[in-house]
């Protein structure tokens, strides 16, 4: 195999794992920071991505405007959602176990109710729609447009989260919510904003992850539930909480997905993925990149 | 963006009860045929059921009550549909049939949606003693399992894929590149291309499988263009068939003969890839609106109906066919399911994709073909004597 063809095969591993750390993003600050496990994510992405292809096919709005639109809705959403459900949850349940066993019921019932929305407002067709798919070369090799600018989004979008998390005093005040709930409180951490707050963004993220997606794949109702699986491969990979974590551990997956599929059959992805999975919880419980 | 269905079904239920309370006459000699299906409205084969299937399905209850009910050996009687969502889950279909004829014993069934369902039901309708006309259903082995009630409309793999390799012969092909998904349906699908390419000079260069929910085929196509095949086959369900033609696209790929098959003959592809893009990809696809007058009266009820959605131009047109058969059997036979079954397996039947006679099981009068987008409609191109465009064997560059 050349250079050449080797550039472009990472980097065709890079974009898809690119895709992967959006998605797993959302997710990784609901599970990791609150500890909900929002099976629910990859419908809350179906719900971006379907909001996206309404807006381009009944309004001619560019996908591209779709990005916030997505974002704010899917963030009112979440909020509504957290002060509906999570916030009686976790002022009912005695202590952090029981809520995370309580909290995956929940949203294994907003799994049903978001996907079963989906098919009664629009149907269970695949749709799709035609944005960007142009060609852009980029040296020897050459990528659909739409392709890129999802890559560049999932970087730009991780690379804000971690920029926020590290250094502005909301995040310091979302680490520490981390480290000590109680502790956080002690010190003044207003938790009964703060968490409907991240979950929230994250809700946010998945819808900004399906508006991106509807640009590349076909959308269905049940889209999601695939993307959910991934996003927790990916963030088994990173660690809990971690978002530098979760981009490389979807950039890592892709790269690993696309080399597996070159080298032996796309059939095989599966066992791939699994197998990296299986070997990071054998050998590195708390992420691979875990300190 | 409510599905319209509902409403519909809302308004026909207020109408009827409007009816009953009124005019108790119309009903009283008229007792409603009663037809069973279950079908998926949610779950992944939901974009298949609601192109190829259910609208078919609807359209054609709606059309025989407004012409005055279905004719039963001679009265006429208003059909009545008893239709649940299978949930695009093999248990809930078979118990949901077992229901509709073990318990409801309805007078009638219709076929749930893909090789798999069918696969599990097609025995169940054969021992209830129901005919079964299923238009989505794609496997030899369906066809060796011998059931008497059982009747498949579409071509076999053999079939199909017998067409696309003479084509390809006739057309020069030297070198050829496959990808096949690995479920029933691409398995069975490859084996008969191995089995066509026998007899041919063409070459082989590639060949890989690949799992339904795939998100990446680009390495695969990045080997293929590679190894800059005449033709390259892949024997695909919607989502890929439209993942592999934008990848393609994306990178360049443009062999002279690009095929996919299932997804490719539905309007979805054309909306998705436009109708430029779209010029020259050839697929699974044997009518249009061209094929007959009375495909183009289906055609456009079907648009009309569904607030411009188009029958795809496969199984849709299979899925027609086998109502107008169960129509003229139940004219002929009325409803002694035996006779039904005698009529449909003894009979020559005109419909609007041509002559259907099945052979034990399976539809051998329709021939195996090949479909090509071009100008924004898909046109069946070979072989020659069912064509309704002519083969463009240089397929242009994507746009």
């Amino acid at each position: 195999m050349s250079v050449s063809a080797w550039l472009e095969l990472l980097a065709s591993g890079l974009i898809t794992g690119g895709i992967y750390a959006l998605v797993a993003l959302g997710l990784n600050l609901q599970y990791g920071l609150m500890r909900i496990l929002n099976i629910a994510h990859g419908e809350f992405l179906m719900v971006g991505a379907y909001l996206t292809w309404m807006a381009q096919t009944t309004l001619g709005m560019s996908p591209l405007w779709m990005v916030p639109v997505s974002f704010a809705v899917m963030m009112a959403l979440g909020v509504l959602i957290h002060w509906l459900t999570f916030r009686r949850l976790s002022a009912t349940s005695p202590n952090l176990d029981i809520f995370e066993a309580r909290g995956l019921m929940v949203s294994f019932g907003l799994m049903f109710l978001v996907q079963n929305f989906a098919s009664w407002m629009w149907g269970g067709d695949l749709r799709g729609y035609d944005y960007l798919t142009d060609p852009v070369p980029l040296g020897a090799a050459q990528f659909a447009g739409n392709k890129l600018l999802v890559f560049a989004l999932a970087l730009l979008f991780s690379a804000a989260l971690i920029f926020v998390l590290r250094h502005t005093l909301l995040g310091k005040g979302v680490r520490a919510l981390m480290q000590s709930p109680t502790g956080a409180q002690l010190v003044g951490i207003d938790t009964q904003r703060l968490h409907p707050l991240m979950f929230g963004i994250g809700l946010g993220l998945s819808g900004v992850a399906g508006c991106l997606l509807s640009m590349a794949y076909t959308i269905s109702p049940s889209m999601g539930e695939p993307y959910t699986v991934t996003a927790l491969i990916v963030i088994t990979l990173g660690g809990f909480g971690s978002m530098g974590g979760a981009l490389a551990g979807g950039l890592l997956l892709g790269v690993i997905e696309a080399l597996g599929m070159h080298f032996s059959n796309p059939s095989l992805k599966a066992l791939l993925s699994y197998s990296v999975f299986i070997a990071v919880l054998l050998l590195r419980p708390r992420g691979l990149f875990a300190k | 963006m409510v599905q319209a269905s509902k409403r519909s079904l809302l308004k026909g239920a207020a109408a009827a009860v409007g009816a009953a309370a009124f005019a108790p006459q119309l009903f009283a000699q008229a007792k409603p045929v009663r037809i069973g299906y279950a079908i998926a409205r949610t779950g992944p084969w939901t974009g298949g059921a609601q192109i190829s299937q259910e609208p078919n399905y609807l359209l054609w209850a709606e059309q025989v009550n407004a012409a005055g009910g279905l004719d039963v050996k001679g009265v006429r009687r208003p059909i009545e549909l008893v239709s649940s969502d299978d949930r695009s889950d093999i248990e809930t279909c078979v118990r949901s049939y077992e229901k509709l004829m073990g318990s409801d014993k309805v007078d009638l069934i219709l076929p749930p949606w893909g090789s798999n369902a069918n696969f599990a039901v097609a025995p169940l309708a054969n021992r209830f003693g129901y005919p079964m006309l299923a238009p989505t259903a794609l496997s030899r082995k369906l066809v060796e399992m011998k059931l008497p009630y059982f009747f498949l409309l579409l071509q076999q793999p053999d079939r199909m894929v017998g067409a696309l390799v003479d084509m390809l012969v006739a057309n020069g092909v030297k070198t050829l590149a496959v990808i096949y998904v690995d479920d029933l349906f691409g398995l069975e699908n490859y084996a008969a291309l191995k089995i066509a390419l026998r007899s041919t000079n063409i070459q082989l260069v590639e060949e890989k499988s690949y799992p339904g929910d795939i998100k990446d085929l680009s390495p695969v196509l990045r080997a293929i263009k590679d190894k800059n095949p005449d033709a390259f086959i892949g024997l695909s369900y919607p989502p890929d068939t439209i993942l592999a033609s934008k990848q393609s696209k994306e990178i360049g790929f443009n062999p002279k003969f690009y095929y996919a098959s299932v997804g490719t003959a539905f309007q979805l592809y054309k909306n998705v890839m436009t109708p430029a893009g779209a010029e020259g990809v050839l697929g699974m696809g044997s009518w249009n609106s061209k094929t007959s007058p009375a495909a183009k009266a289906y055609f456009d009820a079907h648009t009309k109906k569904f607030a411009g959605k188009e029958p795809d131009r496969w199984a849709s047109g299979h899925c027609w066919a086998a109502l107008e058969i169960l129509q003229a059997a139940v004219a002929k036979a009325g409803l002694d399911r035996k006779a039904i079954r005698d009529y449909v397996a003894a009979t020559t039947h005109k419909t609007i994709i041509g002559d259907i006679q099945f052979t034990a099981s399976e539809n051998t009068a329709t021939p195996g073909t090949v479909g090509q987008w071009q100008n924004g409609e898909f046109e069946v191109v070979w072989p020659v004597k069912s064509a309704t465009a002519k083969l463009n064997p240089n397929k242009p560059a994507w746009k």
